[in-house]
């Protein structure tokens, strides 16, 4: 690379030696940018051109004209559908709903992930294993015994049971990512703590929770976004338009003969939105967390 | 000697009590969660699977009559339950096979080391944290006829455009494209975090032995990635075959039937024909051959 003789040509490759990794080659960069690009136009330009369209007006989404001009950009399909007051309840419901699920099975995650890494008892490891083996079964055979079951417990079209049916969808995998990063926390600390005269309680307060942060950020994140996406739950437990939350809040704007698409779209957009923001902020933890988290296991 | 036995003894009694507060306090904080997953999955489930053996309607679900096993036999001659058994096999084999190719080539194109890769690899997970409705909200808008993106290509190139989820023939790929797109970023972070925890040195050695770039693959990252793999694999075996709202929310199981699957024929069987017990019995079905599947699969990795 460095045999070039040409001064100016030298620079060039100099400084692109410098921008790039060591083994790494200009045209190998150029491959790894070119599959790189390929994979993101597949992933990313339906979802980009969603969010392009939402802001486009009625008369352009609805033409066969492919590019926006700068004319046809407007936000009024986002003041018509904010300006509705029930889209906005279901808004407030669906953070409701997210955030009270992500405390509750993060409060019993964590208390189970604890007594299956520090204590020993008989049906421990069947515990976990039964846990887990829930993942398995397919929702729709449970769903009518489960409709029957909340309807006599009086929690249909209340946003609690919805809170709690979200809840034990959430609960296997989040104690069992928290139990996994528990474990790795040495039990010495535990102990120490212990001979300071702490109780199990402040021992979890006070040593467990505040090293596991990276834990429960990561089994928080997945409960908040398994809550937020739901549909299928909430269509069968909501029945009034109060205890809605978004995913099923979206039929909304679109009835058996006509979709308005332009509200659909930009509905859809905020419907996404603070779950895209939420792993913004909390990526540098999920990715890493997510993808270790399969190899706990080992 | 017999304050020593005394004190032995009350050694043991302490180590005794506190083994046995030590397992109160252990079942103590892990009964919420079990409770909760017991009462509000464990037993439904139970009952599920007990409503497989009785004729039951929604209308009425407090008469049952016993049937024993005439659910089964009655699926065996269903040919509604017989095609939508074959569409989830299918869309599970093809769904599966393709995130994981797909989902190694994008693992392998992030671990190259060029300049912004960390963009690209917080990007990629965009399409698997939105909501299904959403992703099936932005599929069926790119294949409307007359202004949906796709269309309006298809149309300028000179080909046909129509609505393709009503198309027979291209709305079960259109599925399979969906599974693959929200999943593949899921596996590529798996897979990349897997390799990243290959030592150097291992495919320092192996070049010093002559393994070309192939070679390194197939006999150093290939192995140690496959724990991972299995992982991912027995999760979105499961998360394809039991999967309800993609299919549901995109074509309700249309055109003709043709993308029917297990997950919506047990919804239409039990809330649009009231047939509980002929709903369940398709559930039971579905546990089983994923139950079967998971062990069969869990122990050939376990002999390799």
């Amino acid at each position: 690379m460095a045999t070039s003789t040409d001064p100016e040509d030298r620079n060039l490759s100099q400084r692109i030696d410098a921008w790039l990794d060591e083994d790494m080659s200009p045209r190998r960069a150029i491959g790894v940018y070119l599959v790189l690009g390929l994979y993101f136009a597949f992933l990313l330009l339906p979802v980009v051109y969603m969010v392009l369209a939402s802001f486009t007006s009625q008369s352009f989404l609805f033409s066969p004209e492919l590019v926006p001009a700068l004319g046809d950009l407007t936000l009024a399909n986002y003041e018509t559908v904010l300006s509705r007051g029930d889209f906005r309840t279901y808004f407030y419901n669906s953070m409701i709903v997210a955030t009270s699920t992500t405390l509750l099975v993060l409060t019993v995650g964590i208390l189970a992930g604890y007594s299956m890494s520090r204590f020993d008892y008989p049906g421990r490891g069947g515990l976990l294993y039964a846990f887990l083996s829930t993942q398995m079964l397919p929702i729709v055979l449970i769903l009518i015994p489960f409709y029957i079951l909340m309807f006599s417990l009086n929690l249909v079209d209340s946003l609690l049971g919805i809170v709690i049916a979200h809840s034990v969808i959430g609960i296997p995998l989040g104690t069992w990512l928290l139990k996994g990063y528990i474990d790795d926390i040495p039990e010495s600390l535990d102990e120490a703590a212990k001979m300071d005269g702490c109780s199990h309680l402040s021992v979890l307060r006070r040593v467990i929770v505040p090293l596991a942060m990276p834990g429960i950020a990561v089994a928080g994140f997945y409960t908040f976004i398994l809550s937020w996406n739901d549909y299928l739950l909430v269509s069968v437990l909501s029945q009034t338009a109060g205890t809605r939350t978004l995913p099923f809040g979206l039929q909304l704007f679109q009835s058996q003969n006509a979709v308005a698409w332009n509200l659909l779209i930009t509905a859809a957009v905020i419907t996404m939105a603070p779950v895209i923001l939420l792993f913004a902020v909390a990526q540098r933890w999920v990715v890493e967390g997510l993808a270790s988290g399969g190899m706990k296991g080992n | 000697m017999a304050t020593q036995t005394e004190s032995q003894y009350s050694r043991y009694k302490e180590e005794f009590s506190s083994f046995l507060t030590d397992t109160w306090i252990g079942y103590a904080f892990v009964i919420p969660a079990t409770v909760l997953l017991a009462v509000v999955i464990g037993y439904p489930t139970l009952r599920g699977l007990y409503l497989a053996f009785f004729e039951v309607s929604l209308l009425n679900p407090e008469q049952m009559e016993f049937v024993g096993l005439q659910h089964f036999r009655a699926l065996a001659a269903d040919p509604i339950f017989k095609a939508a058994l074959w569409h989830t096999v299918l869309l599970t084999a093809l769904a599966v096979s393709f995130q994981y190719l797909l989902g190694l080539g994008l693992a392998l194109a992030l671990k190259e080391k060029v300049p912004g890769a960390g963009i690209f690899r917080s990007l990629s997970m965009v399409t698997w944290v939105m909501p299904i409705i959403v992703m099936v909200i932005i599929f069926r808008f790119m294949v409307q006829n007359g202004f949906g993106p796709v269309n309006i290509i298809l149309d300028s190139l000179g080909m046909r455009t129509t609505y393709w989820f009503g198309e027979p023939g291209v709305a079960f790929p259109l599925i399979v494209v969906m599974h693959v797109w929200r999943n593949v970023p899921f596996y590529a972070i798996s897979l990349l975090a897997a390799m990243n925890s290959i030592p150097k040195e291992q495919y320092e050695a192996a070049r010093l032995d002559g393994a070309g770039p192939l070679e390194r693959f197939r006999y150093v990252t290939l192995p140690q990635i496959s724990y991972v793999s299995m992982i991912m694999i027995v999760l979105h075996v499961t998360f394809t075959f039991k999967n309800f709202d993609i299919v549901y929310l995109s074509t309700g199981g249309g055109p003709l039937g043709n993308t029917e699957v297990l997950a919506t024929y047990v919804y239409k069987q039990a809330f649009e024909q009231y047939a509980l017990g002929y709903g369940a019995s398709i559930g039971v079905v579905m546990l089983i051959l994923m139950l079967t599947f998971t062990i069969v699969y869990v122990k050939l990795e376990e002999v390799d």
